[in-house]
């Protein structure tokens, strides 16, 4: 018996530094402890700018699933979809066998259910909680530390922060910052304030978010917004706000400085709502927008 | 409601003519509330206008501040409008409704209208229907599509009722039910459908006048005139029909035509208020009890006092809605009369439990 013992105790011994040299962990942003024993080979993300940040560390090929709305990159339309972001199909999931799956912190209790319902049945489950740069780097660093990709995770952070500082640096210093009013939805109004990443967004290109909550949505109403009256006026068109009313048009917004000098942009909601690689290319289309003259019409720098 | 033919004509004199005095009464002192409140309504919100630029927007003096007339005219004063219209509608409907079907729970949602409402306008929403229908008036497809919603549920659930052969008012609040119930597990397979509309049909569906404004006064303003007018110019018969049919149809009265015609002007005016706001409780079931009590059930001051005291109402309500929240955020309408309108209603229910015990 104590001769098995000690056989069985000198292979767990072996085993051990094995182990310990491939597992991986990290603390995801609910605060929970996330621990694989080696690097996720099998990937699902419930929300579509995880997709993104997998494929810009070339890493598409670790993705198994998508949800049904998730269109990019343009290789993941091949892949089966395992439901929505808000009620993903467990069933799904679990017969695609996932080592890691990633979500994406919501307001609402259905996005947490799903996670409960996935981790009760024994899957890995990663959220994370993103609402400015600093935020989107952490995660993806940890994202990178969980696929076994830092290197390239330290790339991605990189190539990004460079990009914004570009954007920075081609501003300067500016006297004021325009003030800038993100119309999430209309009809009933609904704007972002400061918990959004839209928010960074804006203060990355040098705006200033006029909506002043600590909330993520804020609903406003007419007289709220004529009273706050931006410089400028961005409505994000996609699916929360599918055809809004040019903001000329509507009954109450003609007396709006940013309606009178002409200064309304509509921007793609996916790329600006969406924290992800893609959030330097929203702040480089906005920069140009509130800094003509600092850049030419394309968005690039000059 | 208490039967009037059963008293000598001596006797009833007194109190009919206390409670028309009464009525009168009540009547003109809704009436003077109603434009005081369309004037303090215009001086409240989360936008300083001070009150002398608020009294030269409405007089019409030259050099004010366009912000100031379009804040004044463009979203305090039309909305103020459009909530006391509403809110007149509401009440005579519900007040109609309760007299036809005999039934004191009977509100003007009764028929199925509020759900063929909300489930026209979740498809509106669903499919995107929200750009410009009439250039720079604001108004889109939406309201249109929760008419046509409205009017159809409404016309099944008459459709269901005749079915049954001649009129019960049973059948119809059954059929009034089914379609409800169908029509609710329409709008939350849409919902579920498509998780990105669902706050915008969630908040559409609470009621609301935020961002409305004289286009949806246009609009509403005719279906709202022809289906109260009929409702009014019936009041007669309301009266009559409250005798039972056999008296009714030995005084001459056409029972089913009559009965057709009210609720469906009732429910016309009814679907024209859901189109433009959305679903606001309480109204239709609680003012013409409240002015029930106070001026008793003959029919022809009873829809007119309480079009003025649901007016009144519904356009506190939505200031209300406006300004308690702090930052400009707004309450949804619908809440605002349900937060008031269930413990006012338990009051009435307690106060004519112990009447009839007395």
């Amino acid at each position: 018996m104590t001769r098995y013992f000690c056989v069985f105790a000198a292979l767990l011994c072996l085993l051990l530094p094995l182990s310990a040299s491939a597992q991986v962990s990290i603390t995801d942003d609910a605060g929970d402890a996330v621990t694989l024993d080696a690097p996720a080979a099998r990937v699902i993300s419930l929300y579509g700018a995880f997709n993104e940040i997998i494929a810009a560390m070339d890493l598409t090929d670790r993705l198994v699933a998508r949800t049904r709305a998730d269109e990019l990159p343009p290789e993941i339309t091949a892949l089966p979809s395992i439901g929505t972001h808000m009620r993903p199909n467990v069933e799904l999931i679990l017969g695609l066998r996932p080592d890691l799956v990633f979500q994406m912190a919501g307001r609402r209790a259905a996005a947490g259910e799903a996670v409960a319902a996935l981790r009760a049945k024994g899957i890995t489950v990663t959220v994370f909680d993103i609402h400015t740069f600093n935020g989107l780097f952490s995660a993806i660093t940890r994202m990178g530390v969980l696929l076994g990709a830092e290197g390239k995770a330290g790339e991605l952070i990189s190539s990004m922060q460079s990009r914004l500082d570009a954007v920075t640096q081609a501003i300067g210093t500016v006297p004021h910052r325009p003030s800038v009013f993100f119309e999430v939805r209309y009809p009933n109004l609904l704007a972002v304030g400061r918990g959004s990443m839209v928010n960074d967004v804006i203060r990355a290109a040098a705006g200033a978010n006029c909506v002043d909550s600590p909330r993520k949505l804020v609903r406003l109403n007419e007289e709220e917004l004529l009273r706050l009256d931006p410089d400028v006026y961005v409505v994000q068109q996609g699916p929360m706000n599918p055809d809004p009313l040019p903001p000329s048009e509507r009954p109450h917004f003609r007396t709006l400085a940013a309606v009178q000098s002409g200064h309304i942009y509509t921007v793609d909601e996916q790329l600006f709502s969406r924290p992800g690689p893609r959030s330097v290319d929203a702040v480089e289309e906005l920069a140009a927008a509130l800094y003509p003259h600092l850049f030419d019409n394309t968005g690039e720098k000059p | 409601m208490s039967n009037p033919g059963t008293h000598s004509s001596r006797d009833r004199s007194s109190p009919i003519r206390g409670a028309s005095s009464r009525g009168l009464v009540l009547g003109v002192a809704a009436l003077l509330l109603s434009v005081l409140s369309f004037l303090a309504a215009c001086t409240m919100g989360p936008f300083h206008v001070p009150l002398s630029t608020v009294w030269d927007v409405l007089t019409g003096a030259h050099g004010v501040d366009d912000t100031a007339r379009v804040v004044v005219l463009d979203i305090r004063l039309s909305r103020a409008v459009l909530a006391w219209l509403a809110g007149a509608v509401l009440a005579v409907a519900g007040a109609a409704y309760q007299g036809v079907l005999r039934n004191p729970l009977a509100d003007p949602f009764t028929l199925g209208v509020s759900s063929g409402g909300a489930f026209g306008a979740a498809i509106a929403i669903h499919i995107g229907l929200t750009g410009s229908l009439l250039a720079g008036s604001g108004l889109t497809a939406l309201p249109l599509a929760a008419l046509a919603g409205s009017l159809c549920a409404l016309l099944v659930v008459l459709m269901l009722g005749r079915l049954a052969g001649p009129f019960r008012r049973e059948t119809l609040v059954l059929a009034g039910i089914v379609v409800t119930t169908f029509l609710s597990a329409c709008i939350a397979f849409v919902k579920s459908l498509d998780e990105e509309a669902v706050s915008a049909i969630v908040f559409w569906i609470m009621g609301s006048f935020q961002g409305r404004g004289w286009a949806h006064v246009l609009l509403f303003a005719p279906y709202a005139a022809i289906g109260t007018a009929v409702v009014f110019l019936l009041s007669k018969e309301l009266d009559i029909l409250a005798l039972g049919d056999t008296q009714a149809s030995q005084l001459g009265v056409n029972v089913d035509r009559s009965r057709m015609l009210l609720l469906f002007g009732a429910s016309f005016a009814a679907a024209a208020a859901v189109a433009v706001s959305g679903i606001i409780g309480f109204v239709g079931l609680v003012v013409p009890h409240l002015v029930r009590l106070a001026i008793g059930g003959a029919h022809r001051p009873l829809l007119a006092v309480s079009a003025l005291v649901g007016g009144l109402l519904l356009l506190w309500s939505d200031v209300l809605a406006r300004i308690v929240l702090p930052g400009g955020a707004e309450l949804p309408v619908g809440v605002v009369t349900a937060l008031f309108g269930g413990p006012f209603f338990c009051v009435l229910l307690a106060r004519r439990a112990r009447r009839e015990n007395a």
